[in-house]
């Protein structure tokens, strides 16, 4: 724990009433909102943000409040489940989930009907499969989902209800009996890391040279460090810096700025038109509070093996512009990634924005291979890219990456060597599953075994090349 | 699997077994309900409102000011002697408490049924993870801090970590029934497989917490989530040498349990309890997910060998069956949970020669316990799978070959039990192979294969699989007799109706179906009973909440419990019981009537030999599951699940298609993805993002069908749902996989990477045959 964080305060609303959260604000919004204000209707199911029983709206957008400091949402609008039901009437959300059965043990109830009322609150049609994607980040361990799914499903024409008796009081005071002893008040109060929100490059370089910060945008790894204890040092929160964010073409690159969001990613038109890959990518990324929070920068400069995007990188042959307080340097993604968990940048440096050669022909295909169809960390994860030019379906340049089964994201030479230059067909394909395991030499691990990681490699390359091939 | 064709008729091929019997007997009871969402019983949850608005208080939301944190200090070895426990001398200790084994102020046991677990480990260390120290100290930070900086003086032991190779019993059990010889020699097929399933994690999503309180008369309250009041309060009063006054236990609402807060809370609550004792002040002791998981007991892993004999015209003539539990460092709940797998484990099958040998066996690894099926899982599993493997060397539909051998009315079960009562095994097969359009789908996934493999090489494969099931309701042989539960009816001197018993909530509906049995049986509106809070200073003992025994042994109590209270009020008020219990309350004062239980009739069990009526009563389901295997990447998908479910008499059928959804649901987890890997006896997967369980975008879509077919011996009808649908999915999915891919997976989970290893077996065969 830092000793040296000064107290703040951080000012914002819940459920539209102004608060003030005192602490140096790093601590994470789950425990303001729990201790500090009292709301504790948003449960902890892991603190690691896999389960999402703590989800509330940040602007309206769903977000894992474990894996969020306070300091970030200064000025914002929170959202929880204490501020669901107006008027003494329930949420339509909430009165569909009593008719439907939705609820069993109740704990992951509150989280559910967040990532729920954001949905509903999108306008987009709550079709089973889309019911399903939404909540895919909220665990639930009794119901199965289906009345769940079903609840929501109705709550579009369910109307607000009035209950019986009255709704129970929120107790803003707490708690009740029976435990109320004899005691000096302040011995829950949870301390976390101090917490600073630069506007400006030139700020945060600054910052970065005093050595004490850790950059932050999406939080998503680095609470969850935090939460198994590492350090906490002082946070350095990237999100209010306009420069990072953004997605734009400039001439025959597409630009991504470190801190766009996986949900940008997927909602962005550019991205769609010039490498959809990118947000197949994104689609396939945790769950959609992780996808609000994230960001591709942030899965980049973490560099873990088991980063999704990595060998998307290498494929693509993407540019990491990196800046400090001696200006920017462009760097290869082939030289970027330099051991475990290691990357090119130095003390001083953060990574401002990524560049994708676009057009001339271009082709980026991506597989992720996780064990379950959300929140699943990859087992292997597949790039290739090539370039075809007029008049010739014959592969050139091309570029096969494969993540995860080593430290670092590798090219794979001898499948390259038999796709370039030639035209995808079944037997090309084939060649290319078997010349590939000579590229990869994975071992056994946790996740997955060396056999697998392997076989499975081989066949969805096998696979990708013969879907080109029609 | 090998397939053993016998030595009097080595080359016997079995002709195809005659049609199957028709449909079930016209007389049969069972009846399906159409509509349980529209059904007129399914009154909404008593306890939705509030778990929706978020006011619902779980353990952890109560803030204690001026409570002190707890932290526990455990073993990193698998088996090792403990020499000395030290605190490093850097850190400041003047704020924290720190307890050993010589502070556990009564015996150093938690009590349960061998009594073999310290409450902190005294000298040796039996798995990663024991508890050997606490500390408490004012603030989390503080308590986390201090416990890491106690230090274990150790010298290593040879941990036993593979059950296999253990040779200490904890429990073993045989049964026998016919001749079994005489069997396998009017075998014209003998099938063998072994079948293997690993740990599984109840994953609640509430991790297990408990609040002590110390009380002016020198106890201690607890409050936490749990199960079973009784067990804590009787573990508490052993270890902390308390009398039973002094000890109080009280269930706070409980965020999911599913047999995981059945016995471990006992030892959490002592650990709370001696923390507050010794401070003087409120200790909560919440366990983050990394600990739970790392620590917690989980579903058995076990090992189970099958040898068959079936006649060439498909009757099934003998059963020979070797079952191995591992039941972790300590026995714990093990000697039951391996008697519920022993006595499922042949299927709900007639057959006239059965031979059951079963043991659990002691590792160091973290003790094993309570799950959801409670053994039954782990041999239902193996059975059933073995069963399909049969129906495949047979050339027959799974489907006909069940119909063909579930149990009907009058059949004797391998412990000679002749099941009298309320049989459904082919009433709920014929539900689900209806609904599910079984037979259909085969012939159509496998015309599609035809079609897909002749195009070009598939991306993926659809298949179906079906299994049935048995579970056995309320406690094992004469368990129930035992516990001679006690609940109680109240009129209050208010002029309203409580339920009084020990029965948690933590999911399932407890509060609301008790109300409703109540609310039925005096004829008022299930909003006017109150069911009274689990508070052992409060409510009697009516036994563990487990077992699939609430609803029908303990829900028997409460309604025969109403029905003395209702006979009382209408004795001194003429008219209905509606129109006068609150005038005969408010003038007359409080009216309660407690019933115990003494027994079923005509039920009989002999513990020493294991032959007699297991089980009062059994309920029954078949399911069937369409799965779609991903061909490149070994993924299996399961689109669909029909479980049908008999449970005897239904209370409120949308709460029970809810058991029957989540259990499935849990059922496809166990069969697909959840896998705890271990190494030197540690949890390896001790995270959740490392454990994973399904999201909803894994989930089936599941179909529940319920059949009520009524339990005679109680009022009510009900017999069990909880555990049920828990037993039959997961073989039915690795039924699918092979229907779909040719691939018999015999090791749960199916994962990928086993999927993947038996599709590049299969191709790598292919290629030889070529060439």
């Amino acid at each position: 724990m830092t000793t040296t964080a000064p107290t703040r305060a951080t000012r914002f609303t819940v459920n539209g009433d102004p608060v003030e959260v005192a602490g140096p604000g790093g601590e994470r919004l789950l425990d303001a909102l729990r201790i500090d204000l009292g709301l504790v209707g948003t449960k902890e199911g892991c603190g690691e943000g896999e389960c999402g029983a703590c989800t509330v709206l940040v602007d309206g957008m769903p977000v894992l409040s474990c894996l969020v400091p306070v300091g970030q949402v200064e000025g914002r609008d929170v959202r929880t489940v204490e501020g669901l039901a107006e008027d003494g009437r329930l949420d339509p959300v909430q009165a569909a989930f009593v008719d439907s059965g939705g609820v069993q043990c109740g704990i992951c109830t509150p989280g559910i009907l967040m990532s729920a009322r954001a949905f509903l609150d999108s306008g987009a049609e709550p079709t089973d499969e889309a019911i399903r994607e939404v909540i895919a980040g909220n665990l639930c361990r009794c119901t199965g989902y289906m009345k769940v799914i079903d609840a929501i499903a109705k709550a579009a024409t369910t109307a607000p209800r009035e209950v019986p008796g009255g709704l129970p009081q929120v107790p803003r005071e707490l708690p009740g009996p029976p435990i109320r002893p004899n005691v000096e008040p302040g011995s829950d109060v949870r301390v976390g890391p101090a917490f600073v929100r630069p506007t400006t490059l030139a700020e945060t370089y600054a910052l970065l040279a005093e050595g004490t910060w850790r950059p932050i945008a999406g939080g998503t790894d680095i609470m969850v460090e935090l939460a198994g204890g590492a350090d906490a040092q002082g946070l350095l929160d990237l999100t209010g810096i306009e420069e990072l964010r953004g997605i734009r073409v400039d001439g025959d690159r597409l630009v991504i700025g470190a801190a766009a969001t996986y949900t940008d990613l997927r909602r962005s038109p550019l991205v769609a038109e010039h490498l959809p890959a990118i947000a197949e990518l994104s689609a396939v990324f945790g769950a959609t509070q992780l996808q609000n929070m994230a960001t591709l920068g942030g899965n980049v400069v973490n560099a873990s093996p088991a980063g999704d995007s990595l060998p998307l990188m290498l494929a693509a042959e993407a540019v990491l512009v990196v800046g400090g307080a001696g200006g920017e340097r462009a760097i290869p993604a082939a030289s970027f990634f330099t051991g475990y968990r290691r990357t090119a940048l130095q003390p001083g440096e953060l990574l401002l924005r990524m560049e994708f050669p676009i057009g001339g022909g271009r082709h980026l295909r991506y597989r992720k291979i996780g064990t379950r169809r959300a929140l699943a960390l990859s087992k292997v994860a597949l790039a290739v890219a090539w370039r075809v030019e007029p008049g010739s379906p014959a592969w050139r340049d091309v570029r096969v990456a494969v993540g995860t089964i080593t430290e670092v994201p590798i090219r794979a030479p001898s499948a390259e060597a038999v796709l370039e230059g030639a035209t995808p067909s079944v037997e090309v394909a084939e060649r290319a599953a078997v010349a590939v395991l000579e590229d990869i030499h994975p071992r056994d691990g946790l996740r997955s075994t060396a056999a697998y990681r392997r076989s499975a490699t081989a066949r969805v390359l096998r696979r990708v090349v013969e879907d080109a091939a029609g | 699997m090998t397939i053993k064709a016998p030595v009097r008729t080595p080359h016997a091929i079995p002709a195809p077994p005659g049609p199957a019997p028709t449909a079930p007997p016209e007389a049969s009871p069972a009846r399906r309900i159409p509509h349980p969402a529209t059904d007129p019983r399914s009154v909404p949850r008593v306890d939705a409102v509030p778990k929706l608005l978020g006011v619902t208080r779980y353990t952890d939301d109560f803030l204690v000011p001026g409570a002190w944190h707890g932290a526990t200090v455990r073993a990193t070895e698998a088996h090792a002697r403990l020499l000395g426990i030290d605190r490093d001398p850097a850190f400041d200790w003047s704020q924290v408490v720190v307890l050993t084994a010589k502070d556990v102020p009564g015996e150093n046991v938690i009590h349960l049924m061998k009594d073999d677990q310290p409450v902190l480990a005294a000298d040796e260390i039996c798995h990663v993870g024991e508890p050997v120290a606490l500390v408490a100290a004012p603030t989390l930070a503080l308590a986390r801090a201090a416990r890491d900086h106690v230090r274990l003086r150790t010298e290593p032991l040879p941990p036993v970590t593979d059950m296999l190779a253990s040779d200490h019993v904890f429990t073993e059990y045989n049964i026998a029934r016919g001749d079994l010889e005489a069997g396998f020699s009017e075998a014209d097929l003998v099938i063998e497989g072994t079948y293997r399933v690993g740990h599984q994690e109840q994953l609640y999503i509430e991790t297990q917490g408990m609040i002590a309180v110390p009380r002016p008369d020198g106890g201690v309250t607890v409050h936490g989530s749990l199960q079973c009041p009784y067990y804590v309060h009787a573990a508490m009063k052993r270890a902390l040498g308390l009398d039973a006054e002094r000890c109080i236990v009280v269930q706070e609402d409980t965020g999911g349990a599913f047999g995981g807060k059945e016995e471990f809370p006992s030892g959490l609550a002592i650990h709370a309890a001696m923390l507050a004792l010794a401070v003087g002040r409120p200790v909560r002791l919440i366990y983050d997910r990394h600990e739970d998981i790392s620590v917690t007991t989980k579903r058995h892993p076990a090992v189970v060998t099958h040898r068959t004999g079936v006649t060439r015209d498909g009757r099934l003539v003998a059963q020979d069956i070797d079952i191995t539990f591992d039941g972790g460092a300590y026995a714990t709940l093990s000697s039951v949970v391996l008697s519920r797998g022993t006595l499922h484990s042949a299927g709900p099958y007639a057959c006239p020669n059965v031979r059951i040998h079963a043991r659990a066996v002691r590792t160091h690894t973290p003790p094993t316990g309570a799950f959801r099926g409670f053994g039954a899982p782990q041999t239902e599993f193996a059975v059933e799978t073995h069963v399909n493997r049969i129906a495949e060397a047979l050339g027959v539909s799974p489907a006909e070959l069940r119909a063909r051998w579930a149990y009907r009315l009058g059949d004797q079960t391998p412990t000679q039990q002749v099941l009298k009562d309320s049989v459904s095994a082919r009433e709920t097969l014929a539900a689900a192979l209806e609904a599910s359009e079984f037979e259909a789908h085969r012939a159509a996934f496998a015309a599609a294969r035809r079609v897909d493999r002749a195009a070009g090489r598939p991306r993926s494969a659809p298949g179906i699989g079906v299994a049935m099931g048995w579970h056995g309701a309320g406690f094992t042989g004469g368990g129930e007799k035992y516990l001679a539960s006690i609940a109680g009816v109240e009129l209050t001197a208010d002029g309203s109706v409580r339920v009084l018993s020990d029965q948690t909530e933590m999911g399932q509906g407890m509060r609301t179906v008790f109300a409703q049995i109540v609310a039925d049986r005096l004829g008022i509106p299930f909003e006017d009973v109150d069911v009274v809070r689990q508070d052992t200073s409060v409510v009697p003992n009516s036994g563990p909440t487990v077992a699939s025994r609430t609803t029908m042994v303990v829900g028997g109590l409460v309604a025969r419990a109403a029905d003395r209270l209702k006979a009382a009020v209408e004795e001194r008020a003429p008219g209905p019981f509606a129109a006068t219990y609150r005038e005969v309350g408010r003038a007359g004062g409080r009216l309660r009537f407690d019933e115990q239980f003494t027994g079923y009739p005509d039920i009989t069990w002999d513990d020493a030999t294991y032959v007699g009526d297991a089980y009062p009563a059994f309920s029954w389901a078949a399911a069937t599951a369409e799965v779609e295997v991903d061909l490149d990447t070994g993924e299996v998908a399961v689109k669909h699940v029909v479980s049908a479910d008999d449970c005897g008499t239904v209370i409120n059928p949308l709460m029970a298609a809810g058991q029957v959804e989540g259990g499935s649901l849990q059922a496809v987890g166990y069969a697909t993805i959840e896998e705890m890997k271990l190494k030197d006896g540690r949890f390896l997967n001790d995270r959740l993002s490392k454990y994973l369980i399904p999201t909803s975008l894994d989930a089936p879509k599941i179909t529940a069908v319920l059949v009520e077919n009524p339990f005679a011996n109680e009022p009510h009808g009900a017999k069990g749902i909880g555990e049920l649908p828990m037993d039959v999915v997961a073989p039915a999915v690795v039924a699918a996989i092979h229907d779909a891919t040719g691939a018999w997976i015999t090791e749960l989970p199916a994962t990928p990477e086993r999927v993947l290893a038996a599709l590049d077996a299969a191709d790598r065969d292919a290629e030889e045959a070529r060439s």
